[in-house]
């Protein structure tokens, strides 16, 4: 007597997966087997979405990283490890994790100098050619998972990811006690990044953007105050614009010569531009948002003002540790980010959500494959 | 003892304190894709060698099983795994011997130094590199410039030590340093220092013939510690070296207590102190001036990224020179002399050759 056994329905492994630009499909790929004994195999649980995510769907491409092949789509997850291998010494299977997306060689001197963040060879889940999260399992090394309490759930461990990513911005700017903070951007990393700040004890964190929706959302969230900077006027020069705008926000908000720490977070060349006017003598400057790849820049007030300025990129070590304590002791609310939620058949509808970048859509979430 | 040396791996073997032997161990396999296997030309000694012979233990570190001795080697490429791409068969290479396990997150941060897991060479339970074979991964292999012996190659590994200790130290252009202890590693911090443009370094030792040579190797003034109370003896370093408000920078290489005493007594305020010498566990420590004074005091422990390469380049752009510290070369049969020599206080650096092809 034939009868479907669990194992039937175990061995199969539904994708999302981005076969060519703007193209996407579900496929059942295999279940992936566990590269070597420090690897663990988890049962995805959540996914968020991330700007870059859409970026591979519309352009297929972010810089050097080129779509020529199907890949397998997401990198911001949370699951339950099924199987872990003979080395695995932090976890167990039934282990409910947050997953870090990148892992490096181990070997190159980036990798031996502590910037992982910065290796060559880097695996990173949805970055071409590496398969992501968005399926029923993904396998990655044990080190690269990370724990949560119980009283965590698998939403809030998705977030980790974008918490982590505000984490290594903190971390860039050397953020100290008592400092002022701007922040450009109040998107999820901008938010998550006003909200790290706070946690660090800033003295005042200023959060800036165009949208009122969004800077309500913000003041409600974790910003001290909110600046709508004004419009460009027709036929002004953009850059005594932004000075402008710049000089708008030190006497609105008291920041004497300038904001100690600048993290600019949305990649928008006149955010850039205001963000080292902003400034004061001395300060840092934190670029962490992705636009054009190239803008007028005010160099020379740069290096008059002797600012630091830095860029950041993903995560290091300790920001995945860090980020599961922030939100594990409530002092990041991740779950007031998420607007929306998908199951997993609907990943494509998600995605085209986040493309169509509507006002009150913030954080959307897809559920991982069930059973 | 000859049976072990015509086999085909002969090792010298500590098989517990006192006892050395040779051995013929099994040859290693073919190297997994990301390691070496190296055949060890010149491996020198160093005083935890001869301490691991004396006293088969150094903390809760014990020689519970024979052990191959050796860690300071350079060596010839034997063979390389499939994903190996910056050396190759023949090439020369200085021996970084201590691998750690990448994983924990003192190696992530870049601290694999500290790596609890650490897998050093000679260092119970892990085997060394005096023996015919010995594998390594790619990134702990330097290749030697040409122009650079395999002798000088044997000698990155303390000159490692030494790129470290001055690194914690951040010494840098117009500093005063003072490095207590003029052995090899005291020597090397001397001609480090040098190199990173300290403008004075005095070094410190009771041994006058150390002085000596330390003064024509690279340091620009000395001190012959003296039996007095440590605040007088450091009032006078600063007075003799003419240190000024005091010393920048503070390197002890001795582990003795009366100069880690006065050391502290030597500094300049906010001034750095460096503690890369090992004697007794515990000590008396001016603890009330390190306070006072401001004193930025840190440990230094074996070599972390980049300081093997850092060596590499020191003595491959010629802006140390390692050769004169080579007072002594020996075959591998007569290493046990070696030893001996080494734990009787003679010379500088005595290199041990690998075995006969």
């Amino acid at each position: 007597m034939a009868s479907a056994t669990t194992t039937d329905v175990a061995d199969r492994n539904p994708a999302f997966v981005l076969r060519a630009i703007r193209d996407v499909s579900f496929e059942d790929r295999p279940v992936p087997k566990l590269r070597d004994d420090y690897e663990v195999r988890v049962h995805v649980a959540q996914t968020g979405i991330c700007g870059s995510d859409v970026h591979y769907w519309q352009r297929g491409r972010i810089g050097d990283f080129i779509l020529t092949s199907p890949i397998i789509l997401g990198h911001e997850s949370s699951g339950t490890v099924v199987e872990a291998g003979s080395k695995v010494t932090n976890l167990k299977v039934g282990d409910r994790v947050a997953i870090e997306p990148g892992v490096p060689c181990r070997r190159c001197d980036y990798c031996r100098a502590g910037t992982y963040n910065l290796c060559n060879d880097t695996i990173f889940a949805a970055t071409p050619p590496w398969d992501g999260t968005l399926a029923k399992y993904y396998t990655v090394a044990s080190d690269y998972c990370y724990k949560i309490p119980d009283h965590m759930d698998m939403e809030e461990a998705a977030m980790v990811e974008p918490v982590s990513v505000a984490v290594q911005i903190c971390k860039v700017a050397d953020l100290r006690s008592n400092q002022t903070v701007v922040v450009f951007g109040a998107g999820p990393i901008g938010v998550l990044s006003q909200a790290v700040a706070r946690a660090s004890g800033a003295r005042k964190v200023i959060a800036v953007d165009i949208s009122k929706a969004r800077l309500d959302f913000a003041r409600s969230y974790a910003a001290d105050e909110t600046f709508l900077p004004p419009a460009l006027a027709q036929g002004a020069d953009p850059v005594v614009h932004s000075e402008k705008v710049a000089a708008m926000i030190k006497d609105q908000f008291g920041l004497g010569e300038g904001a100690d720490v600048v993290l600019e977070c949305t990649g928008a060349e006149p955010c850039i531009q205001a963000g080292v006017f902003v400034a004061r003598k001395g300060g840092t400057y934190v670029q962490a948002g992705m636009g054009k790849e190239n803008v007028t820049f005010p160099i020379t007030t740069a290096c008059i003002r002797a600012l630091t300025i830095k860029g950041s990129i993903r995560y290091s070590v300790g920001c995945y540790p860090t980020a599961v304590d922030l939100v594990a002791s409530g002092k990041v609310d991740v779950k007031r980010l998420i607007t929306n939620r998908f199951k997993f058949e609907e990943a494509e509808k998600a995605f085209e959500l986040v493309k169509a970048a509507q006002e009150g859509v913030f954080k959307v979430i897809i559920e991982g494959v069930q059973g | 003892m000859t049976q072990a040396l015509q086999g085909k791996n002969p090792s010298f073997v500590l098989r517990a304190a006192g006892e050395l032997t040779y051995e013929d161990r099994p040859v290693p396999d073919q190297p997994g894709a990301y390691d070496v296997l190296v055949k060890p030309r010149w491996t020198g000694i160093c005083g935890s060698d001869v301490h691991y012979w004396v006293h088969g233990r150094i903390g809760h570190f014990i020689v519970e099983a024979p052990m191959v001795l050796g860690h300071e080697s350079s060596g010839i490429v034997a063979a390389v795994g499939d994903k190996v791409t910056s050396v190759k068969v023949g090439d020369e290479v200085a021996m970084e011997p201590g691998v750690p396990c990448r994983r924990c997150v003192r190696c992530k941060e870049g601290k694999y130094n500290l790596c609890a897991d650490m897998a050093f060479a000679a260092t119970p339970p892990y085997d060394g590199t005096l023996a015919r074979f010995y594998t390594l991964p790619e990134d702990y292999c330097y290749k030697l410039p040409e122009g650079m012996s395999l002798e000088e190659g044997a000698l990155i590994e303390p000159t490692a030590v030494a790129v470290h200790i001055t690194r914690q130290a951040a010494v840098k252009p117009g500093d005063s340093v003072v490095v207590f202890g003029a052995g090899p590693v005291g020597l090397l911090c001397c001609a480090v220092a040098k190199a990173y443009g300290a403008k004075k370094i005095v070094t410190v030792d009771i041994n006058e013939e150390r002085v000596k040579f330390a003064l024509q190797y690279a340091a620009t003034d000395s001190f012959i510690s003296a039996r007095v109370s440590a605040e007088e003896n450091g009032k006078n370093l600063i007075e003799q070296a003419g240190l000024g408000m005091g010393a920048d920078v503070i390197i002890d290489a001795t582990g003795a207590e009366p100069c880690i005493q006065t050391a502290i007594h030597a500094l300049r305020m906010g001034g750095t102190y460096v503690q890369g010498g090992m004697g007794k566990p515990d000590i008396t420590f001016p603890i009330m001036a390190m306070c006072t004074k401001e004193i930025n005091m840190k440990g230094s422990f074996r070599y972390g990224p980049g300081d093997y390469q850092t060596a590499v380049d020191l003595v491959a752009t010629k802006r140390i020179s390692v050769k004169e510290l080579v007072t002594g070369k020996v075959k591998f049969e007569e290493a046990e002399q070696a030893f001996a020599e080494v734990k009787a206080g003679k010379g500088i650096k005595l290199l041990i050759e690998g075995p006969a092809e």
